[in-house]
């Protein structure tokens, strides 16, 4: 039977890796992930997962080997955070390139320097081009079944691409929360047993992969992952809507909450959404017509039901929990603008960087400034604290 | 909702506490918990606390907890490592003491002005049954009396976390602990 399980994000990562019966494991930790690495070695000493674990010197050979692995069949775990997907990020490339569907979890860390253990979003911004799908997350529950439903996305024939489940750092990866499991015959019905399709490694029918290509053929194999994303959109419509047939929750590329006469919306990922509809659902009893977009999929990004859900809603809040440096925006908001007319104000919140909470407080402020119409170009760092030059200036003697 | 901060040591199980508490309003009372951990450069000894959420239906909301309906010390010389216990504390806050002195519980309430201070010796207890100074198993039992929690949904919730052997002495200091509890 379905039952009820206390876990906190990783382990609910973990559970769902172990349902998907991965045969190599390739794992290197870092916090906030490291008890991902721990428990896949945990279970695959003690036999609960038959699966080989190797135990590599970096991210760079945790990603190398999860590859090589795949493609001889068999389906592959590894998971990461930060610089550990920094360090990765060459091989990043080589997996969806070579169209290898790995899973895996990026527990969300802000990217040194500073250094800082704690959530943002911008180390799996920085692979937004690396050609793998990005799937956000909310709550516990919300990871394991997004990881349940990103094997099936990624190893589907139309797509072939591999996906990155983005959990927020401690704020997911270390809350504990109540999580509905299923049986493990349910999650085998819906996920299938892996196979190796197109590319494969296989001695008795020796081919090469990923040898030297000439500018010849490089344009229709990129042409070819495009086509991979653009597939995926479809896909994970089939996908979400049969997981919300089989397990009874819902899910989309991109949901919507308060959306009725909205006249402004938080547009946000991860586990800031929850929040945002609390504090919405506040506001809303207060009489302002307020709602929020989370946005599940950055890749693919679902411009066109971005266009469609938001109906008559003329004021956007796009909250970052990146820089963006240098860019007119953050990487939300430069999806979410370039989606929209020019009649609706699109405006940019930084907010929630190194682990700095995401509180109602945060929200509120965000409601009362896009409310109030504020229509300055650049984004608006709503968070930061005052006397902002003089943290940590060093005073030199010429 | 009830929101709820956790204050004590490095080491005497805090966040083990948030956690057991969670699994025993979740699993074992059909109602909904999270807990917003705070991680940072924790050793033994130093002051840490983490933050828990409970509602009779699902929880949205996902940040720490600024206005706390109860606020549990499990230490109670912390207020003199930095760190303010009331903070965002309000008319209804109640506290949960862990203190081997009625006069330091009632230092609490007065300094602090709280309606009601649940007091025990929870490290005492903990001595007692596990025979550890540990007062995370203790603490919950405290807490019962509050009505957040009831003490078989702590008892049960501890037995699951630990194990049946661990499990059984953690359970029967949460109990002897709601039993010692005084309210002031």
């Amino acid at each position: 039977m379905a039952h009820y399980k206390m876990l906190d994000g990783n382990c609910a990562a973990v559970e769902a890796i172990k349902m998907a019966k991965v045969k190599v494991v390739s794992a290197y930790p870092i916090t906030p992930q490291s008890t991902i690495a721990e428990k896949l070695s945990e279970i695959c000493e003690n036999g609960e997962l038959e699966a080989k674990y190797i135990r590599v010197e970096s991210e760079h050979s945790a990603m190398s080997c999860a590859i090589g692995a795949q493609l001889t069949g068999v389906r592959t775990a590894t998971a990461t955070a930060s610089v550990g997907l920094a360090l990765m990020h060459e091989v990043v490339n080589v997996a969806s390139g070579c169209r290898v569907p790995i899973v895996m979890p990026v527990v969300n860390r802000s990217l040194a320097s500073p250094w800082s253990l704690w959530c943002d979003h911008q180390d799996s911004m920085a692979e937004r081009d690396s050609g793998w799908l990005q799937l956000y997350c909310e709550n516990v529950q919300d990871v394991y079944d997004t990881m349940i439903m990103a094997y099936r996305i990624a190893e589907d024939p139309r797509v072939l691409t591999p996906a990155m489940v983005c959990l927020d750092g401690f704020f997911l990866s270390h809350s504990m929360q109540k999580v509905m499991l299923p049986e493990q015959k349910e999650v085998d019905d819906f996920i299938g047993t892996y196979k190796v399709k197109n590319l494969h490694l296989d001695p008795s029918d020796p081919i090469v992969i990923d040898n030297l290509t000439g500018s010849n053929e490089c344009t229709e194999m990129k042409y070819q992952q495009a086509i991979g994303f653009k597939n995926a959109e479809d896909v994970m419509e089939e996908v979400f809507n049969e997981f919300s047939q089989k397990f009874g929750r819902t899910k989309a590329m991109i949901e919507g909450y308060n959306l009725e006469e909205a006249e402004a919306l938080i547009v946000c990922i991860g586990s800031m959404a929850g929040t945002a509809k609390y504090v919405s659902d506040i506001l809303r009893d207060q009489g302002k017509k307020v709602g929020v977009l989370k946005i599940v999929s950055f890749r693919p990004f679902p411009y066109k039901k971005l266009r469609e859900i938001i109906g008559n809603t003329k004021k956007l809040a796009v909250i970052d929990r990146t820089t963006g440096f240098g860019g007119q925006g953050a990487p939300l908001w430069l999806e979410v603008k370039s989606a929209l007319k020019s009649d609706v104000l699109v405006k940019n919140y930084i907010a929630g960087l190194a682990g700095r909470d995401v509180n109602i407080e945060t929200i509120k402020n965000v409601y009362t400034d896009i409310l109030e119409g504020n229509d300055s170009d650049d984004p608006i760092w709503i968070d930061c604290g005052e006397n902002v030059m003089n943290i940590r200036e060093v005073l030199l003697n010429d | 909702m009830k929101r709820l901060k956790f204050y004590g040591l490095g080491g005497q199980g805090v966040v083990t506490a948030g956690k057991v508490l969670s699994g025993a309003v979740s699993i074992h009372e059909n109602k909904y918990a999270i807990t917003v951990p705070a991680y940072g450069h924790e050793r033994r000894g130093a002051p840490v606390f983490t933050d828990i959420i409970v509602d009779e239906k699902p929880i949205l909301v996902n940040c720490f907890v600024y206005e706390p309906d109860v606020i549990v010390v499990m230490d109670d010389t912390i207020i003199e490592k930095g760190v303010d216990i009331s903070k965002g504390k309000h008319e209804d806050s109640v506290l949960v003491l862990n203190t081997c002195s009625q006069g330091t519980a009632t230092e609490y309430k007065n300094t602090y002005d709280f309606k009601t201070v649940y007091h025990v010796n929870a490290t005492q207890v903990a001595m007692d049954h596990i025979g550890r100074g540990i007062p995370n198993s203790s603490i919950l039992g405290a807490l019962s009396k509050t009505g957040v929690v009831s003490i078989e949904s702590v008892e049960n919730a501890l037995i699951e976390f630990f194990g049946k052997k661990a499990g059984e002495k953690n359970a029967q200091s949460a109990r002897d602990s709601y039993e010692q509890t005084k309210a002031i």
